[in-house]
């Protein structure tokens, strides 16, 4: 097939060129060491209205109160947390699909936060996404070809003829065939879906990938497949994921670190490792505690920490610690008043080990077998 | 004494895009008070079963073709409608994935209790309130008589199951269906309604159908479970056996797809290859052999039946000491059930009958070049990614950068 041979060898210039400069960049910048991505106490609200003419603005939903990260190249940071705990806006307002109400959001050296214009639209080429439902996330009327390269159009990237070539080339780096570039999504299981959404987002060789629950509308079997092809695909491309997921044995396969989050604050954080092992807040305990394993025996031998009650609304969200109303720590330690009056800030135990909490000396997090058998 | 024998059980769906084989002869037996787990993906039949044993499969286009249900001596598919609307909420109660779609929003928790109740026993409105107050507050939702008041929208995820719980638990029924009952709620609210769920099936003997995608769940919630595929039950066994000797390739599949929380570190997942059966096909031989990594040639032609594993077994078919029955030509050994994937010479999964080459097939092609962690491509229609198979002809030809690697 001559054209394909051709098309091949000529989209091996363009990424090649393309490689060679992101080499480049990063020789130029000259900072190794210097985090790929660092937030400084970014807040997202949005506002809560009342009045059906003339609206009234009567408070926030404080979806992201205040939190800080970074993430070095390469590697890949988990966050986790329950539904509502603001992950997920957190991924959007780092991608700029949300905007900060406040906050920096430094991307290489360069806080986007308040990037307009053409300087976002150069800067998002570096960060894409993925997201949870490969169902909605892609056009329906649009092929899986012009999904994936609608991305290089937009920022005028190759000739047509280039594009069909990189396109070809990104189909089969997912593990799809190539040849069904011209199929519609309707056409394509949820798991191809998704890979189509992965090509996607590599259209433009991105350093970042925010990757959004990119696996919990899979069906079991499919999610090992997606999650051996994004381990794959760091590998191969030195590319660093933010991985945003509630479910945390997924997050700790694939993550160096992991972040908690709890009502708008990430709680902890910790190697992937340590996290698991030794657990300093009673939140994280509590959420290791109740994700079932698949094995009996380990089951009836676990004591579970079960948390009372539901996640306050983060409209009003608890004085003090924001966990103090389902504690299970506090109220061994007889409900302590500092919990109450005082929001504990994220300080260092151990080695580069965070935690938001006043008694997390108290957490039997240091005995693991209380939270998982040895 | 068993109650529920499920018989040859054959559901199909008449859709314009043809016919669906729902599920495709399922037998199974539940004692009293037992709980069994039915663990499976989506479309695996799962919840068919379930709907059919309910008789609520969606008309017109669900059928009962063939077998039969026989729930406490009865057979359910000849009693008349108002007895099984009898049956139905007092004798076999159900839960669904979803809360939300299964309370009405219109009408108030206690005004929802009140009526079920009422359906079915001829108790004063007080009683019923008070029977209502009662059951809140046996599934723990704090000032019971208060909220009886609120509507759906007003409770939580959490506690709209708490609710639907019982609800379902009302009429004391001998039998709880319980679909998928924690799946839309966070990890920690699961566990709270998993706990509830056990200790009110224990405290009143309530036997328990839990319905599953979740092998953690059913780990620590039943006593027996079944695993389906495409409408068939390919493997059964009680729980402690099912996970100490996962005998199905699929049940090997799942249980190496999915990351442990107390896994060691560097745990390596080995994923089942391709995708769910297409449902509108009556499989020729086993349903699972497009994706398994095991298979031999009578695979593709011979449905394998559920038969024990120990043929000198005598089968029980209930109960914590129930025969581990699997359906599989060629069952994973102890190691490879260890590794998830066939070892040494036995990774030859057998080609399609067509002499086409499919991925699995394929795959023999990167493993043998030496690919270490023997990637496997995808079925049919998706490609090998480009790592897993060097650019050889039989490979299909692959534009593969040689760079790429």
């Amino acid at each position: 097939m001559p054209h394909g041979a051709a098309s091949s060898s000529a989209t091996t210039g363009l990424v090649a060129a393309a490689s060679a400069a992101a080499g480049m960049t990063a020789a130029g910048t000259a900072a190794a060491d210097r985090p790929l991505l660092r937030v400084e106490d970014l807040k997202v609200y949005f506002p809560v209205k009342a009045g059906m003419l003339i609206e009234r603005h009567v408070g926030d939903v404080r979806a992201v109160d205040g939190i800080s990260l970074t993430l070095t190249r390469g590697e890949t940071l988990g966050l986790v947390g329950e539904s509502g705990c603001g992950k997920s806006t957190t991924g959007r307002a780092i991608v700029r699909l949300y905007d900060a109400t406040s906050g920096r959001i430094l991307f290489d050296g360069v806080d986007v936060a308040p990037l307009k214009g053409d300087a976002l639209k150069r800067m998002r080429r570096r960060m894409q996404m993925i997201f949870q439902d490969p169902y909605s996330s892609l056009d329906p009327r649009q092929t899986a070809a012009g999904t994936v390269s609608e991305p290089l159009e937009i920022h005028g990237i190759g000739s047509p003829g280039e594009r069909r070539g990189r396109v070809r080339e990104l189909l089969s780096l997912v593990g799809l065939n190539p040849d069904y570039g011209e199929r519609y999504p309707h056409e394509f299981s949820g798991g191809q879906r998704q890979r189509i959404g992965v090509a996607r987002a590599l259209a433009l060789e991105p350093d970042l990938i925010v990757a959004d629950e990119p696996i919990s509308a899979l069906d079991v079997s499919i999610q090992a497949q997606i999650i051996n092809l994004l381990e794959r695909l760091q590998d191969r491309l030195g590319l660093t994921y933010l991985f945003i997921a509630h479910d945390l044995s997924v997050v700790r396969h694939i993550s160096d670190r992991i972040a908690v989050m709890y009502l708008g604050r990430i709680v902890e954080v910790a190697s992937s490792r340590e996290l698991n092992t030794a657990p300093l807040h009673p939140y994280t305990v509590a959420l290791l505690s109740a994700i079932p394993i698949p094995d009996p025996k380990v089951e009836s031998r676990r004591r579970r920490i079960i948390l009372k009650g539901d996640v306050p609304s983060p409209v009003s969200p608890p004085s003090g610690c924001r966990f103090h109303t389902r504690c299970w720590l506090r109220e061994r330690l007889g409900n302590p008043e500092r919990c109450v009056t005082e929001d504990p800030v994220l300080r260092t135990m151990g080695l580069k080990h965070e935690v938001a909490c006043h008694f997390a000396e108290e957490t039997p997090g240091a005995t693991p077998s209380a939270v998982l058998p040895a | 004494m068993t109650l529920l024998a499920v018989d040859d059980l054959v559901v199909r769906f008449r859709t314009r895009d043809g016919t669906i084989h729902a599920v495709n002869g399922v037998s199974f037996e539940l004692e009293e008070g037992e709980r069994l787990g039915l663990v499976g993906e989506s479309g695996c039949g799962k919840s068919v079963t379930n709907l059919a044993i309910m008789r609520l499969l969606p008309k017109p286009a669900g059928h009962l073709e063939g077998g039969r249900v026989v729930f406490e001596g009865v057979d359910l598919a000849k009693v008349s409608e108002s007895d099984i609307r009898d049956i139905r909420g007092k004798d076999i109660a159900m839960i669904f994935q979803d809360p939300m779609t299964s309370l009405n929003p219109v009408l108030t928790i206690g005004e929802q209790m009140v009526e079920t109740i009422q359906a079915h026993r001829k108790v004063s409105n007080s009683a019923a309130r008070a029977r209502a107050v009662e059951l809140l507050s046996m599934v723990g939702i704090p000032k019971p008589e208060a909220r009886l008041g609120d509507f759906p929208h007003q409770f939580s995820g959490g506690m709209r199951q708490r609710v639907m719980i019982a609800i379902a638990l009302a009429l004391e029924p001998k039998l709880l269906i319980a679909d998928e009952p924690t799946t839309a709620l966070d990890v920690t609210i699961q566990a709270q309604v998993l706990d509830l769920l056990r200790n009110l099936t224990t405290e009143h003997g309530t036997a328990l159908i839990l319905i599953t995608h979740d092998l953690g769940v059913v780990a620590g919630m039943t006593q027996r479970i079944n695993v389906m595929y495409a409408g068939f039950i390919v493997e059964t066994a009680a729980t402690a056996d099912l996970f100490e000797s996962p005998s199905h390739p699929y049940t090997v599949g799942l249980l190496h797809s999915i990351p442990r929380i107390d896994a060691p570190p560097g745990e390596e997942l080995v994923p089942i290859e391709g995708r769910p059966p297409d449902m509108r096909h009556a499989p020729a031989g086993c349903p699972f052999a497009p994706r398994c990594a095991w298979r031999l040639d009578v695979c593709w032609s011979e449905n394998p039946p559920l038969r024990a594993i120990d043929p000198t077994a005598r089968v029980v078919s209930t109960g914590a000491a129930s025969t581990h029955q699997v359906a599989c030509h060629n069952p994973p050994t102890r190691e490879e059930r260890e590794a998830g994937r066939p070892l040494g010479d036995r990774y030859h999964p057998a080609p399609p009958p067509s002499g086409a080459l499919d991925e699995l097939s394929m795959a023999r092609v990167g493993a043998s070049a030496g690919e270490p962690d023997g990637a496997i491509g995808e079925t049919a229609d998706v490609w090998p990614e480009s790592s897993s198979v060097s650019a050889s002809p039989s490979a299909g030809g692959l534009p593969i950068d040689p760079t790429d690697r």
